[in-house]
């Protein structure tokens, strides 16, 4: 890049008016909004946001929240994991449509699968119900959270890891083959290490994913106060009792978990991409 | 032996991509595989790494059959193309990885290590990761990672193919000079003439599936046994040739008592000598011909002589201009030669060759013979003739008018009333061999093989000259009738194995072999009805009644198959 120039020339038209409007777009949308709740949560004073934060109501949210989320995310990294390798490495009838269901959590609504969880993980619901028996509560415990959050997050592992998977050449396993190494060896050595990268960031982004899950979460959990209280849930509550501050404190401390969350996966990836050499000349 | 490969054969969806392959390499041997894209050379070279199961065959390292041993415990170094080291790892690493799955000890590795970078001339780069590297460098880790567990035998798959030239070149030496310093078997695959030149102490060509030849540079250069090979290797002139007793020319063949004998001659264009004038003295003259093309290339000059359709004729029928102009013939010039002579486009030549090489192919060209224009047109559309012409870059003429002798090339005739007849003139009047099709006749699949006893070695060659092209099951099939005498028997099945062993040595043929006691036609007849589409290739001791009287059946009726017939050279009881 050329030193000292901000802007550098290109020969399209235009840079102008599409810089112009994206800036105007992001502040409106975004930078507008988030600034007038920063705003609001700093107008209160320090002490008794820190009281708000660490109200015993809000910890115990929070530590359901990230708690389930981390769970969700890494049982998502192991299951999500599989599940690509089988889509990318073997043929099958039926695949395209398996692959194609991969996103359905995507595209559904969240509060669809929520209460579609919670009708089958109710303790009357048909897989509920056979789980009650063993002595196992989904619905309304914290169990139930998790759940409806790995259902949210499966996507984010799978659509990460698949091209990583298919970067793997076939080259690279014939290699370690030929140089005398078997199969768990080849795995752990070689495919493992290099779609590591990958797998962190899905990771990343299915946890960063459950933290600010709502829909899908509230059906299945019960709500408790204490106990199935996700943080998203307690801003809604606080907002239906006109508790504007209080909200405005919770969605503070979220914003800023967003912003660290979002900072990781931009620094796994970089990791990622320099570990592997993408975009250095080969 | 350092590496035996017998009969191998792999097939991708019932399609033989690599077709009955079989080679023996010497310890220490640099083997280069020549071939365009697609002749399986890469998929071979995979099967002898254990990387590509193969359907049949035998593959043997030192000795060991290794067929059924996976690429882990075959001990060999495989050099990709793309290098596929793992991104992930240091130089270092990489390097040991082979060294690490095997348990050794880290001092010994370290050691080991530094031995390596150092015969591949990178010492100091051991913590780079592969993206630090150019690609050469990366090409250069990749040969000290293969050879890290020492080897016996290295293998690799074009390994300079993303490279440019000028790395090329060097890491060509640097792999040459580690190969000799090691003594480690090598084979090499490419598709780059210069690059097989330049390495090579024995250079295999590939095509469709096929080890067509294998030899050391020069002697394939030289002499070449197949089209393939002497226009792969190198640009050649293929021109059909005429002999007549002793004497060698290029001139068409005209209504003449005596068939001269037809040879596909290669001369490549540095043995052509152009003159302004007379031919020049001692040489073989060729024809005369206009520079079309003339073409400046440092040392040497490159000219192209339009050749007129009445003058030599060329043996692939893809020279020929569509307008009947004429056809192009290549030629170069040392920059001495062009200081002597100067030549300019539009000037008029005679083109004299000084060396010529015959190519030992037994089929130089099909000559269809048929009483009427329409009927040759057919038979020369007969989808087996145009499918087997196309492929062997052979030349079809026609015939229609009556002659004193049978015509040069192969003559081709129609199956159906009169063909026995036709067939045993054609071969007392000169023609070595007669191909009859029956109408619509289409690429066999099966080929059956009745060599006879001293048309043998010549019905053989043929068999593999058109199994080069077709890749057709073939069967060699030897009756003994119940007449035979006890000791005739032992003759005859030791005429039989020698001819299998000639086509297997001369031709790199190896067929099925069926030995069948009873009636032969009888035989014949069981072993072409295993398939609708098969062939026979029947060898002719001689003319007599005795030998020619099962010519009525095969070729007149009533089951009609394609049928070749090989006549034993003359005298050659």
């Amino acid at each position: 890049m050329a030193g000292g120039r901000i802007v550098v020339p290109s020969p399209l038209p235009g840079f102008g008016l599409t810089f112009g409007f994206t800036t105007f777009f992001l502040s409106a949308i975004i930078l507008l909004p988030l600034g007038a709740m920063v705003i609001r949560a700093l107008g209160i004073p320090p002490s008794e946001l820190l009281a708000m934060l660490l109200d015993e109501r809000a910890v115990a949210s929070y530590r359901l929240s990230f708690g389930a989320a981390a769970l969700a995310a890494a049982i998502n990294a192991v299951f999500g994991f599989i599940v690509a390798w089988s889509l990318v490495r073997y043929d099958f009838p039926g695949r395209r449509l398996l692959d194609t269901m991969i996103d359905l959590p995507f595209a559904l609504p969240t509060a669809v699968s929520g209460i579609a969880l919670a009708t089958v993980f109710s303790p009357t619901g048909w897989l509920g119900l056979k789980l009650a028996q063993a002595g196992i509560q989904v619905a309304y415990t914290w169990l139930g959270v998790v759940v409806a959050l790995v259902l949210i997050g499966l996507p984010f592992v799978v659509r990460s890891v698949q091209p990583a998977l298919i970067e793997v050449r076939k080259d690279l396993e014939d290699a370690a083959e030929s140089l005398g190494a078997g199969g768990f060896n080849v795995f752990r050595r070689i495919i493992l290490p290099t779609i590591l990268p990958a797998l962190a960031t899905g990771f990343t982004l299915a946890f960063a994913r459950g933290i600010g899950e709502y829909g899908s979460v509230v059906f299945i959990s019960g709500n408790l106060p204490l106990k199935t209280e996700i943080t998203p849930l307690l801003i809604v509550i606080k907002l239906e009792q006109y508790d504007y501050a209080g909200a405005a404190a919770l969605g503070f401390f979220m914003l800023v978990m967003s912003f660290v969350m979002l900072l990781a996966i931009n620094l796994v990836q970089q990791w990622g991409q320099r570990r592997m050499g993408i975009g250095v000349a080969r | 032996m350092s590496i035996a490969l017998d009969q191998v054969t792999k097939r991708y969806q019932s399609l033989p991509v690599v077709n009955d392959v079989s080679i023996e390499i010497e310890q220490g041997e640099f083997l280069v595989l020549l071939g365009p894209s697609g002749s399986g050379k890469s998929t071979l070279l995979r099967a002898i790494a254990g990387l590509v199961e193969i359907d049949h065959g035998r593959v043997s390292l030192h000795g060991r059959d290794v067929t059924g041993v996976v690429a882990r415990d075959r001990g060999v170094g495989f050099v990709f193309q793309h290098y596929a080291l793992f991104r992930h790892m240091s130089v270092a690493d990489n390097v040991e990885f082979a060294l690490r799955v095997r348990r050794m000890k880290r001092a010994d590795r370290l050691s080991r290590r530094q031995e390596l970078l150092k015969l591949v001339a990178l010492e100091g780069m051991d913590e780079r990761l592969p993206a630090q590297l150019s690609g050469g460098q990366q090409q250069r880790v990749a040969v000290a990672r293969a050879l890290a567990h020492r080897p016996e035998v290295l293998l690799l798959d074009e390994p300079f193919g993303a490279l440019d030239a000028k790395i090329r070149e060097e890491l060509r030496r640097t792999i040459r000079r580690i190969q000799q310093e090691l003594g480690v078997t090598t084979i090499l695959v490419t598709h780059d003439q210069d690059e097989a030149f330049a390495m090579a102490d024995r250079i295999g060509v590939m095509h469709q599936g096929r080890l067509l030849e294998v030899g050391s540079p020069d002697e394939l250069y030289a002499r070449p046994r197949t089209r393939f090979v002497a226009t792969f290797l190198g640009a050649a002139n293929l021109l059909l040739g005429y002999r007549r007793g002793h004497r060698l020319g290029f001139d068409r063949p005209g209504a003449e008592n005596v068939t001269p004998r037809e040879i596909v001659a290669v001369i490549r264009p540095e043995e052509i000598e152009l003159t302004t004038g007379k031919a020049a003295g001692g040489l073989t003259p060729v024809g005369s011909g206009v520079v079309q093309e003339l073409q400046f290339a440092g040392a040497t000059e490159r000219l192209r002589v339009r050749m007129p359709m009445e003058g030599p004729v060329p043996a692939t029928p893809d020279r020929e201009g569509a307008d009947g102009s004429g056809w192009l013939l290549d030629a170069t010039r040392t920059f001495p030669e062009q200081r002597a002579n100067p030549l300019a486009i539009g000037q008029k030549v005679t083109v004299s060759a000084r060396r010529i090489h015959s190519l030992p192919t037994p089929i130089s060209s099909f000559t269809v013979v048929a009483r009427e224009q329409a009927a040759a047109e057919q038979l020369r559309g007969t989808p087996l003739l145009a499918t087997l012409a196309a492929r062997m870059q052979t030349r079809i003429t026609m015939r229609t008018n009556r002659t004193a002798s049978a015509p040069p090339g192969m003559p081709v005739l129609a199956a159906g009333p009169g063909a026995s007849a036709t067939a045993q003139w054609n071969l007392a009047h000169g023609a070595s061999q007669v191909l009859v099709l029956p109408a619509g006749a289409v690429l066999p699949a099966r080929i059956v093989v009745l060599p006879g006893a001293e048309a043998g070695v010549g019905a053989l060659g043929v068999a593999a000259s058109l199994l080069r092209h077709i890749p057709a099951e073939s069967v060699l099939l030897a009756v003994h009738e119940a007449a035979t005498p006890e000791r005739e028997r032992a003759s005859r099945l030791r005429l039989l194995l020698d001819a299998r062993s000639r086509a297997l040595s001369e031709h790199g043929l190896d067929l099925r072999t069926e030995l069948r006691f009873g009636d032969v036609d009888a035989e014949i007849e069981r072993e072409l009805a295993a398939d609708p589409t098969s062939m026979l290739v029947l060898g002719l001791d001689s003319l007599e009644a005795s030998e020619t009287a099962r010519l009525a059946t095969l070729l007149e009726g009533p089951k009609l198959r394609p049928v070749l017939i090989v006549r034993a050279p003359d005298g050659a009881a």
